[in-house]
């Protein structure tokens, strides 16, 4: 996947006429299989526009981003689409079938899912009385199923209790495999740390940095 | 598509201590009230004029609550989205066929409902079929040109919630468009929305036993499918803007 000269922009509302508000300006940047990136900035400089852009859900307003042929893209999130009053098992099955698995796939993944979301049996009750962390343990289940050779994950690390955060790392690591690019954005800096090859930094008001990952943390702790 | 729809359903029926028969429940309310109002309070003297509104008020709702729902569909699903991309008109398509499902049991009521009035069944209830899809694909149409529209400005929401009561005095739910003393005026009606030509059909076909009037079903049919067309084009044009406007609005 290359990105070249990638802007992006949203019209200010309250604004005056034809005001924009950049987000951020001029990106360039290019991901090959096995590589990891890694995104840090402050909250509004633009990573999560950035990943959207990526996944082909947004339109850069400007510059041009190439996925090679045949690459599927995706941005893992937790409790895709998730509804209360479903149960968890429905939930995942519909959750499968928007990440693009036909309906007996999604069939066959379910029994894995329950198992390491470790839910027993509340995955037949409904989402409505699950704790958040059991919630977000689905989530992380049914994103982990995703089999594009782009994954984009937004924040989903800080999932669950420590034991379960120390096994969906793992199982993360599990996934990115030699032909499988990441692309990563959270502000836990030693997970970051373990799981990137590479790094880039929005710093708001156009700024930004690609590096390595020493280098682009040092600056972003400045 | 079919899929969300019916877990859509599913979770909505789950909400409500009474579940799916509320499909049934409530056009059995709607004919309960008319009949309180229209017979027994204001002493209607049409002696059919309960199957009449049941034929008028239950096909048009489905009309009426489909597009109000659709059009809410991809500000709703603003998460989802904003997530995955994914076709956009899945969002009011699903929510469409929610609707379908739904009004199957309601006509299945009212079948019912108007052979218990004494209307034996016809040879000229097989139109019922033809008449239907061709409400559902009006109902498509306008219903993705509704979700669009409020992507744009959440504004229409408003519109679009009274242009449908609008449209319910004006579809002749209450009134017959053949007792118009004015022909003129009810060619143009009829030209002009193509729910009293589905309404007044529904009617024919159901009560009189007679065939619809093929010309103006045949004009209904060509608008339904020019909107459909139309906005299939808009949809696949506007994916991402459509995307943008649904997550930043």
């Amino acid at each position: 996947m290359t990105l070249e000269n990638v802007s992006m922009s949203y019209p200010i509302p309250s604004g005056a006429r034809g005001g924009r508000h950049s987000v951020f300006n001029d990106i360039n940047l290019a991901l090959s299989g096995g590589e990891r990136l890694g995104i840090v900035g402050r909250n509004g400089t633009g990573k999560s526009t950035l990943l959207r852009i990526m996944a082909k859900i947004f339109a850069p307003s400007s510059g041009i981003v190439c996925w090679a042929p045949d690459t599927t893209v995706s941005l893992l999130s937790l409790g895709l689409g998730f509804r209360p009053d479903l149960t968890g098992s429905e939930n995942a099955l519909l959750a499968c079938m928007l990440q693009g698995f036909s309906k007996q796939d999604a069939l066959a993944s379910l029994a894995s899912i329950q198992d390491f979301a470790e839910l027993e049996d509340y995955f037949n009750e409904p989402v409505k009385v699950y704790s958040a962390g059991m919630r977000a343990r689905l989530g992380f289940a049914t994103a982990l199923k995703n089999r594009s050779k782009v994954m984009l994950i937004d924040e989903v690390l800080g999932v669950g209790d420590q034991l379960f955060r120390d096994k969906a790392s793992a199982a993360l690591r599990e996934e990115m495999s030699e032909d499988r690019a990441v692309v990563i954005v959270s502000h836990a800096e030693a997970q970051m740390r373990a799981l990137s090859t590479k790094m880039l930094w929005l710093g708001g008001d156009g700024k930004r940095a690609l590096g390595d990952v020493d280098e682009i943390f040092a600056l972003y702790n400045q | 598509m079919d899929t969300l729809a019916r877990f859509q359903l599913k979770a909505e029926a789950r909400r409500f201590a009474l579940g799916y028969l509320w499909w049934v429940v409530e056009p059995l309310l709607y004919v309960a009230v008319f009949y309180v109002v229209f017979v027994k309070l204001l002493g209607n003297q049409r002696s059919d004029f309960l199957v009449f509104l049941a034929v008028g008020k239950l096909t048009f709702i489905w009309f009426s609550k489909s597009i109000n729902q659709a059009a809410m569909s991809l500000v709703n699903n603003r998460g989802l989205i904003g997530q995955v991309n994914l076709p956009k008109h899945l969002f009011p398509l699903s929510i469409v066929q929610e609707g379908l499902y739904r009004q199957l049991a309601v006509f299945a009521f009212l079948l019912l409902f108007v052979m218990g009035s004494h209307y034996s069944p016809q040879i000229s209830w097989f139109w019922l079929l033809p008449i239907a899809a061709l409400q559902y694909l009006l109902i498509v149409g306008i219903g993705l040109l509704a979700a669009v529209l409020v992507c744009l400005r959440r504004d229409f929401q408003m519109l679009i919630q009274l242009g449908t009561v609008f449209l319910l005095f004006m579809s002749g739910v209450f009134w017959d468009i053949r007792a118009l003393e004015n022909t003129e005026l009810a060619g143009w009606l009829m030209a002009l929305n193509p729910l009293v030509v589905l309404l007044d059909s529904y009617r024919q076909v159901l009560m009189y036993g007679e065939g619809p009037d093929m010309v103006r079903l045949g004009w209904v049919l060509v608008e339904a499918l020019m909107l459909l067309i139309s906005t299939m084009w808009l949809y696949r044009r506007l994916s991402f803007w459509l995307a943008q406007k649904a997550v930043t609005q």
